[in-house]
């Protein structure tokens, strides 16, 4: 430290700004390449825009008659039908999940019998879900029945890599302790191993659960029920009243969810039940 | 045996040695399972559950999966044009919105004290936005702007700058105050307070945050095709309604390819920028 501190040398020590300046430079000019090569902003002119404020203002104005039609046509019942696919998808997803991620998981099942079941579960989880739709579709027919399955296989992926993590979190030393008192295994099981895992398998299926939600409204788009088809069909109709009130709907049953999910999750995390 | 298969449902009362008696701790496990069996059936009665169809038809899932591959690959020339209509969208969507989502994520945050009152409309309107799928956003915008890749693009603008902005005020509100303290204590003003003493805090989780909206996107820019904003979804319903599933094989490798390659290299980088 015989050298003399000086402002200059000191500003010397920093790296120099330039490869960043250039690479900030770089990402606009490719952004600027891109977006002439792609997007034409033909849409964008006086009619787009009357159009658009047309559509704003009929947005404003939900229809009632559909909010309070009881029957099978109406709000409620495409909510209901909504939170029934995310609902049983989910449930099935878990059911499928569970034996998967037990034997994808160290502590459970022998090193190599991990890499074959965890190889499957990336091969489901590699096909984006609305192809799992379209094709539920043509086996089972358009309808909610393929949405559950669509859903039921799409969650599989997520579901069972949340529980791996879980599950090779798991505390071994109760299992010996009570293995060490004479326990059968049904009893390490059922006091050893599922009052560890309970509060995370829940906290893991609302959390898709709520994911499950969001998703199963746009699966109508490729028939397979839910609220999705007939939003769409209505945008595209320019039926703006019902548009409005499906809209209107599906955000309160979102917020809902969310609400509750986020509060449940929050007091399973920290441990009382 | 029968009197322990009861007990699951009430909990049993132990009398000790010096005539105290003392109560297990009640279990709602059984109950809870019981609700969701029957909440199952009722909603499976709603969305006409038919196994008896599933496993009749099942044959047909395989059948088609195995019609797909080996996929037709001179089928990628035809795919080239949309593929990369959908990287731009998802790519462009990315920037506009986390350029967006950047000043007004510190804008809403609590910790800086700006007005409380546009704060709390701003986030609702963010989280009743983030509620509506990027899908019907994109329709809603492809009907009223006309088909192409600008709903698109608008569309995941939009929901990036959702997500993002929410992932942000949640990291912001948790940074340390103190050399923000000190920055307006010398007598720099709040923007250039933010500027060298928060946003260096927040950096890596900002790049962390723009990857992975940039892996989400290019998954839902996949779908957006359908509603007629551009990219690589209108084709695979194509092809698969006029049963060329050697074509449909390819489609699906190709955006398989895609989703994983960008996915395990944003996750590496953002692995890198978490620990920094």
């Amino acid at each position: 430290m015989s050298e003399k501190i000086t402002v200059k040398t000191q500003a010397k020590k920093f790296p120099p700004v330039w490869p960043r300046f250039a690479i900030e430079l770089l990402g606009v000019i490719l952004i600027y390449l891109l977006t002439k090569e792609t997007v034409d902003f033909t849409g964008l002119n006086q009619r787009g825009l009357a159009i658009a404020k047309q559509t704003i203002i009929g947005l404003m104005h939900p229809s009632m008659k559909l909010i309070l039609d009881p029957s099978s046509v109406g709000l409620g019942h495409m909510l209901l039908e909504t939170l029934a696919i995310a609902f049983l998808g989910t449930v099935i997803g878990i059911i499928l999940a569970l034996p998967l991620a037990f034997l994808s998981s160290r502590n459970v099942a022998p090193v190599w019998m991990t890499y074959i079941f965890l190889t499957i579960i990336s091969l489901i989880r590699a096909f984006p879900a609305f192809i799992y739709g379209i094709m539920f579709v043509k086996v089972v027919g358009t309808g909610p029945f393929a949405g559950v399955l669509t859903m039921a296989i799409s969650s599989v992926g997520m579901l069972s890599k949340l529980l791996i993590e879980a599950i090779e979190d798991m505390d071994p030393g109760i299992v010996e302790a009570l293995d060490a008192a004479g326990c059968s295994p049904f009893e390490k099981i059922r006091y050893g191993i599922i009052p560890q895992l309970s509060s995370n398998i829940v906290s893991i299926v609302i959390y898709r659960l709520d994911i499950n939600v969001k998703n199963a409204s746009i699966l109508g788009v490729v028939g397979a029920g839910g609220i999705g088809a007939s939003l769409i069909h209505a945008i595209g109709q320019g039926n703006w009243p019902n548009t409005s009130a499906m809209l209107l709907g599906l955000t309160i049953l979102v917020l809902i969810l969310e609400y509750f999910s986020t509060k449940l999750r929050k007091k399973l995390s920290v441990g009382e039940y | 045996m029968l009197d322990d298969l009861l007990h699951i449902f009430y909990p049993r009362t132990y009398t000790l040695g010096n005539g105290k008696q003392v109560k297990e701790k009640f279990n709602p496990a059984p109950y809870i399972v019981i609700a969701v069996v029957l909440i199952s059936l009722y909603f499976m009665n709603i969305c006409k559950v038919d196994w008896h169809k599933f496993s009749k038809n099942i044959a047909n899932f395989f059948t088609m999966l195995d019609q797909m591959f080996p996929p037709r690959w001179e089928f990628w020339r035809e795919l080239k044009k949309p593929m990369i209509d959908t990287m731009a969208m998802s790519l462009l969507g990315t920037a506009f919105g986390s350029i967006l989502a950047l000043p007004t994520s510190f804008y809403v945050s609590n910790n800086f004290h700006f007005n409380k009152t546009y704060l709390g409309l701003h986030r609702g309107i963010i989280a009743i936005f983030r509620t509506i799928p990027t899908l019907v956003i994109a329709k809603l915008l492809s009907t009223t702007l006309g088909v192409g890749t600008l709903a698109g693009t608008l569309a995941i603008t939009i929901f990036t700058y959702t997500i993002a902005v929410k992932m942000m005020y949640e990291q912001i509100e948790t940074i340390d105050m103190k050399p923000y303290e000190a920055m307006e204590s010398t007598g720099a003003n709040r923007m250039q307070s933010i500027i060298y003493s928060a946003f260096p805090q927040v950096r890596g989780y900002f790049w962390s945050t723009v990857l992975y909206c940039f892996e989400t996107n290019v998954r839902s820019a996949a779908i957006l095709g359908y509603v007629g904003a551009g990219g690589i979804g209108v084709q695979i319903n194509t092809q698969l309604n006029w049963r060329k599933y050697e074509n449909a094989g390819m489609i699906v490798l190709v955006l398989v390819i895609t989703v994983v390659v960008i996915e395990s290299i944003s996750r590496e980088i953002r692995k890198k920028l978490v620990q920094g």
